[in-house]
């Protein structure tokens, strides 16, 4: 997934202009405003009415992934989104999510709750791609909530955080329910702060959060990555860090919290620096160091375990 | 001259003194050998000649084609042409091999090498050296090797654990893709095996970070440390620097 390739936007937010709503069968597309006027039920997601953000309403399948982007493009802007993605039952279906500062410095502040509902056996993979300039600050909070029998793959990935950075995200599985969350960020002049909670409520629910930080120069990431399980189901919690930098600091905090004696959830975290003799390794094939470390970094945050 | 190494003395991380005075030449084109017991140098010898700054030279000087590369970076060196197999290669994670091999490619890489090694694309899928076996590890060595456009190739250990059908092919395809190409090399062997297939000019041994004996006679070296190790060799110092 990379912005550079983003093509055929079904919903395209630049500032708070709307460049382009689609149409595309079995979908219904529109801003969040916009459907808070339009369906009553939707009002029970939101705390009042939204200013601007974007509704999604999957209720097919479609042959191309669905893709929103929201753009910052002008100095100074200050966005404030509330956007809803619902997804019918049953369906199986992808959507690429891409939020961006088209420049380095224009100082832009990106506020964004969501809320995605997966109905009853739908299956959802959701690829949410950040790139931000030094200077913006970015809030995000999204909660997906997942019902019975349902999946969800999302996969977040920042490789060009803002000056702050604060996401927030919370799955909360229904019985038989499966998700797992990939949040992969590389950080270099920033504060960043990651609060995720995987809520495992129904029985046989299960859920992976796999977390791959890298801390590059004057960066510190706060990370607290939590497993709640009230049922008899599995989850697992994989926090890794990588520090290439003497100026980076992380925090890592996993949590497991278990209520019910069936359940099995698992964690594990570590924090390390490049291998020197991997580096030396790859400067033998030519590369310089700079260029070596590149490589060893794109590979932790791409690796599987 | 292609490589010469005058009077070097180094150290790991500065503390133990591994190589004690060593005295070295490589003509163009040339094949030499180097043999020796556990833990004697050869393979610090081979990460120091590369340019490992884990290693620290006390003394001595390395000259390429008559420059001096004593105090060149490994990347500097691996430029000018010096490129080193290493027995012991370490696992980069996510980076998968075709990836690494298209990032350092000077040449492209041979079909018919790949065929000869019986590598199927699912090889070069994988994570570089990550759960290779000792086979695998070789051949990414040798693939990597051959994609860096050498002019001398120091090969540690490029037939342990291979078993001599493998060790024939490897050496057909350094043959064809080195040999005959004037690429200089230095096999560094514990076995001695791949040298019946590549023959080199000289055998060098080292023991205790000296070299003792440099000899034309490959089989005479072997069949001398095959019967009695290398204790005779320390007793007979032929042609010791």
């Amino acid at each position: 997934m990379d912005m550079k390739n983003v093509k055929n936007v079904d919903y395209w937010q630049i500032d708070h202009r709307l460049k382009n709503v689609s149409e595309r069968e079995g979908a219904i597309v529109m801003p969040s405003p916009k459907a808070w006027e339009k369906f009553s039920w939707v009002k029970k997601y939101f705390l009042r009415k939204p200013e601007e953000g974007y509704f999604v309403w999957l209720k097919k399948e479609g042959k191309n992934p669905l893709t929103t982007c929201l753009t910052i493009a002008s100095p100074n802007i200050s966005q404030k989104l509330n956007n809803l993605l619902v997804i019918e039952e049953g369906i199986k279906v992808k959507i690429n999510g891409f939020c961006n500062a088209q420049k380095n410095n224009l100082r832009g502040s990106h506020i964004a709750q969501g809320k995605i509902i997966i109905k009853k056996g739908a299956s959802l993979e959701y690829n949410h791609c950040h790139q931000w300039g030094e200077n913006d600050s970015v809030e995000t909070d999204y909660r997906f909530i997942l019902e019975e029998n349902s999946s969800l793959n999302y996969n977040y990935k920042n490789l060009f955080p803002p000056k702050k950075l604060r996401i927030k995200t919370f799955v909360f599985e229904d019985k038989n329910s499966s998700s797992e969350l990939d949040i992969t960020i590389r950080a270099s002049n920033t504060k960043i702060d990651i609060k995720d909670n995987l809520v495992l409520k129904g029985k046989n629910s299960q859920g992976i959060v796999r977390l791959k930080l890298v801390g590059g120069e004057n960066s510190e990431i706060k990370a607290k990555s939590s497993i709640v399980a009230k049922e008899e189901v599995r989850g697992h919690l994989d926090c890794q860090g990588l520090l290439i930098s003497e100026s980076a600091k992380i925090f890592l905090t996993p949590e497991l919290i278990c209520q019910n004696k069936m359940a099995q959830i698992t964690h594990e975290a570590s924090i390390g620096r490049i291998s020197e003799e991997e580096l030396i390794y790859l400067r033998t094939r030519g590369l310089n160091e700079k260029e070596a470390i590149g490589l060893i970094v794109n590979g932790f945050l791409v690796a599987k375990k | 001259m292609l490589l010469e190494i005058k009077n070097l003395e180094a150290t790991s991380n500065g503390k133990k003194e591994i190589l004690k005075g060593i005295n070295f030449q490589i003509k163009k084109g040339e094949i030499q050998a180097l043999l020796g017991p556990n833990a004697s140098g050869k393979s610090t010898f081979a990460q120091v000649i590369s340019g490992n700054p884990k290693y620290e030279i006390k003394k001595g000087e390395i000259f390429l084609n008559g420059k001096n590369i004593t105090k060149l970076p490994p990347e500097e060196r691996t430029k000018l042409g010096v490129c080193l197999s290493w027995q012991s290669a370490p696992a980069i994670k996510g980076v998968k091999l075709y990836q690494l091999l298209d990032r350092i490619s000077k040449e492209e890489l041979q079909k018919s090498n790949l065929k000869e090694l019986g590598i199927k694309d699912s090889f070069l899928l994988r994570d570089t050296n990550l759960n290779f076996s000792g086979g695998e590890k070789r051949i990414s060595e040798l693939l990597q090797i051959l994609s860096l456009k050498p002019k001398l190739v120091i090969f540690d250990e490029i037939d342990s654990g291979l078993d001599l059908k493998k060790i024939r092919i490897f050496s057909d395809i350094i043959k064809k893709e080195l040999i005959d190409k004037k690429i200089s090399i230095l096999l560094i062997t514990h076995s001695g095996e791949i040298l019946n297939f590549l023959k080199p000019a000289i055998t060098n041994v080292m023991v205790s970070g000296k070299i003792i004996c440099r000899e034309k006679n490959f089989k005479k070296v072997l069949a001398t440390i095959k019967k009695y190790g290398y204790e005779k060799c320390k007793k007979c110092g032929l042609l010791a620097n």
